[in-house]
């Protein structure tokens, strides 16, 4: 982590970073008329296998969804299984689900969360990125060693619904390169 | 002017629909993409409501324009979920098997100010070759998965089948082998057992002679004699001797008869080739084979005999209808693990005998019931089953022209049933009675 960003950089960022969760909790609470808690983002550096071992985890279904612009990344979005019913419902699925209605939820959700999460924090940062269709990130390919592993940077924001089992985790991922641009950008944020 | 009008062109040309809605829904602009399938130009659609364009998905529109709307993000359309939210005919209209095109939709934030969307993209792309290859290709796994399946179970058919056979070649191995030692023991055994008659005989003049000799003693002996003989005996501790030794030689004998009698059944009972038919005394093969499968049942099962008087002897062939006894026998002291009752009953109906081997054992899984019979059906754990024990019995039962009747209630135990014509295959009723049975049997199970 601290080889990555200064301290200045990392509380500029995670300034943002919280400023961008607001916004997108505030857009997500007016879509789906419900309250959100989202906890305050994390912004850290894994290693391979702490990376691995997020998606160790049975309980959550995962997306994964990569985007362009000045930085590249891909977006995980860990959601609860637990909450999947609660979440049809009220984005105005037929409940219960069936296997493909609730594929097409969790990417919707998948998207609408990743999409909050990404734009307010790239359009703060003039970073002009744009997101692709999600996919459903399924278990077989869940193996560390097909993991193109340089270097990247964490940022964590962790959804929850008020009054529901679901909860769901957004990991932002920048590629090694891109990580760069972001620190640039920061340090000409911080010249201000 | 003239970048804006190449613009435009581009976007007539483009492979994929491009549509741009208001935040009313309604259409501002659509390429012709869109004006070809629909037979509208975008001049003809402005300001025209999307939603009643197309009814038939106005609902899902709207909700996926509305969260763009609201989100300011792009929101997806997948074939996988929805294939067709706008009714465009196939991209292969002449050769193609599908009739609607298959779209991913993506919907984008075009243009904002401050946050708060304008208008908003709609980006169809065709991906019906995609789709019609996925689908193509999710039927081959499936069908290759199934077929899989099936060799799967083939091949684990075989190899157990291959186990059953090396298990049975090693049972008649066995079997021969048993018959061999069995013929050469049976020899020593012989002369063993005469010279330990003669002995008894010999130790019982001996005795005799013994008491004689003391009655002469006594009566014609002087003191001196008297005591020399008494203090002899007791040295000898003869009053010992000659009470212990009858005793040793007739438990000696006991046990060279019951050795014999064992070799004497091991080897009746290993001549299963012997498929000479005779009459023959069922109760008589039902205790022979007892005493072979006694280890396996004395210490831990009660047996309890019920047998009719003056039964008749039936026409079979013995060491066969033996070898159903055994598994019988051998399958129901499996079923008594913890121990248990044995009921044995023998009776005569009509032209048929039956013999009734039942036990309070564990019982049979209605489930497995109708496939008992089946060769290498077993459910015992490996290696201690061949599965074609029953299958086995059941083919003898049936060249026989009998039947094995199954009763069994689960926990509490199971009854298998022997039915044979007095008569065999000669029997004039066996017809009938074994087609009462039969339907008894079906019943209970």
């Amino acid at each position: 982590m601290n080889t990555l960003l200064n301290e200045d950089q990392r509380d500029a960022l995670q300034e943002l970073m919280n400023i961008s969760m607001g916004q997108a909790a505030n857009a997500l609470a007016r879509l789906i008329d419900a309250q959100i808690t989202l906890s305050i983002p994390k912004i850290v550096v894994v290693s391979a296998s702490e990376f691995h071992a997020i998606f160790q985890s049975d309980n959550y279904w995962f997306t994964r969804q990569s985007f362009l612009g000045l930085v590249k990344g891909e977006v995980l979005t860990l959601m609860a299984k637990a909450g999947t019913e609660t979440m049809g419902g009220l984005l105005d699925y037929p409940v219960p689900l069936n296997e493909t209605s609730q594929d097409e939820l969790l990417l919707e959700l998948a998207n609408i969360l990743a999409g909050a999460c990404l734009n307010v924090f790239s359009s703060q940062l003039d970073l002009n990125t744009k997101l692709s269709m999600p996919t459903i990130f399924s278990e077989q390919m869940r193996k560390a060693e097909s993991y193109r592993w340089i270097s990247t940077l964490l940022m964590e924001v962790e959804f929850q619904l008020e009054a529901t089992a679901f909860d769901s985790r957004v990991v932002i991922c920048l590629e090694g390169q891109s990580v760069n641009v972001l620190i640039d950008k920061l340090n000409q944020l911080l010249e201000d | 002017m003239e970048l804006a009008a190449l613009h435009l062109k581009l976007n007539d040309r483009l492979p994929m629909g491009v549509c741009v809605v208001d935040a009313g829904y309604n259409v501002l602009y659509w390429n012709d993409f869109f004006a070809d399938r629909i037979a509208l130009r975008s001049e003809q659609v402005l300001g025209q409501s999307l939603l009643s364009l197309f009814p038939a998905e106005a609902r899902y529109l709207k909700k996926k324009i509305h969260s763009v709307f609201v989100l300011n993000n792009a929101s997806f359309s997948y074939w996988e979920h929805k294939p067709h939210v706008f009714p465009f005919s196939s991209s292969r209209p002449i050769t193609g098997e599908e009739t609607l095109m298959y779209q991913n939709i993506e919907f984008l934030p075009l243009d904002s100010e401050g946050g708060t969307v304008r208008s908003v993209c709609l980006l169809v792309q065709d991906v019906t070759e995609l789709a019609s290859y996925f689908q193509a290709e999710q039927q081959l796994s499936a069908r290759l998965e199934l077929e899989h399946a099936a060799l799967k179970a083939v091949n684990e058919k075989l190899s157990m089948a291959q186990n059953q056979l090396l298990q049975s070649e090693k049972m008649a191995a066995i079997g021969q082998l048993a018959a061999g030692v069995a013929h050469e023991i049976n020899n020593p055994i012989g002369f063993i057992s005469s010279n330990l008659q003669t002995m008894q005989d010999y130790a019982g003049r001996l005795l005799k002679l013994v008491a004689f000799y003391e009655k002469v003693t006594a009566k014609t002996g002087t003191e001196t004699t008297q005591a020399m003989q008494r203090d002899m005996q007791q040295r000898m501790q003869f009053d010992f001797v000659r009470h212990d030794l009858t005793e040793l030689l007739a438990e000696s004998i006991d046990g060279i008869d019951r050795v014999a009698a064992i070799v004497k059944n091991l080897k009746s009972f290993s001549h299963v080739d012997n498929a000479e038919w005779q009459y023959a005394s069922l109760v008589d093969g039902l205790e022979n084979t007892l005493k072979i499968a006694a280890n396996q049942l004395k210490y831990k099962v009660e047996i309890h005999r019920d047998y009719s008087d003056e039964l008749p002897d039936v026409y079979c062939q013995p060491m066969q209808i033996n070898q159903i006894f055994l598994n019988l026998l051998v399958n129901a002291s499996q079923a008594m693990d913890a121990g248990g009752h044995l009921y044995l009953k023998v009776w005569q109906l009509d032209a048929n005998v039956f013999v009734e081997v039942r036990d309070s054992g564990s019982g049979i899984e209605p489930a497995h019931m109708n496939r008992l019979f089946e060769p290498f059906f077993t459910t015992k754990p490996v290696g201690s089953g061949t599965g074609l024990g029953l299958s086995l019995s059941y083919s003898i039962a049936k060249k026989h022209q009998g039947d094995i009747l199954v009763h069994s209630v689960v926990g509490e135990g199971s009854s298998f049933t022997l039915v044979l014509p007095v008569h065999g295959s000669d029997s004039p009723t066996e017809e009938t009675t074994e087609n009462e049975f039969a339907v008894e049997g079906n019943e209970s199970s």
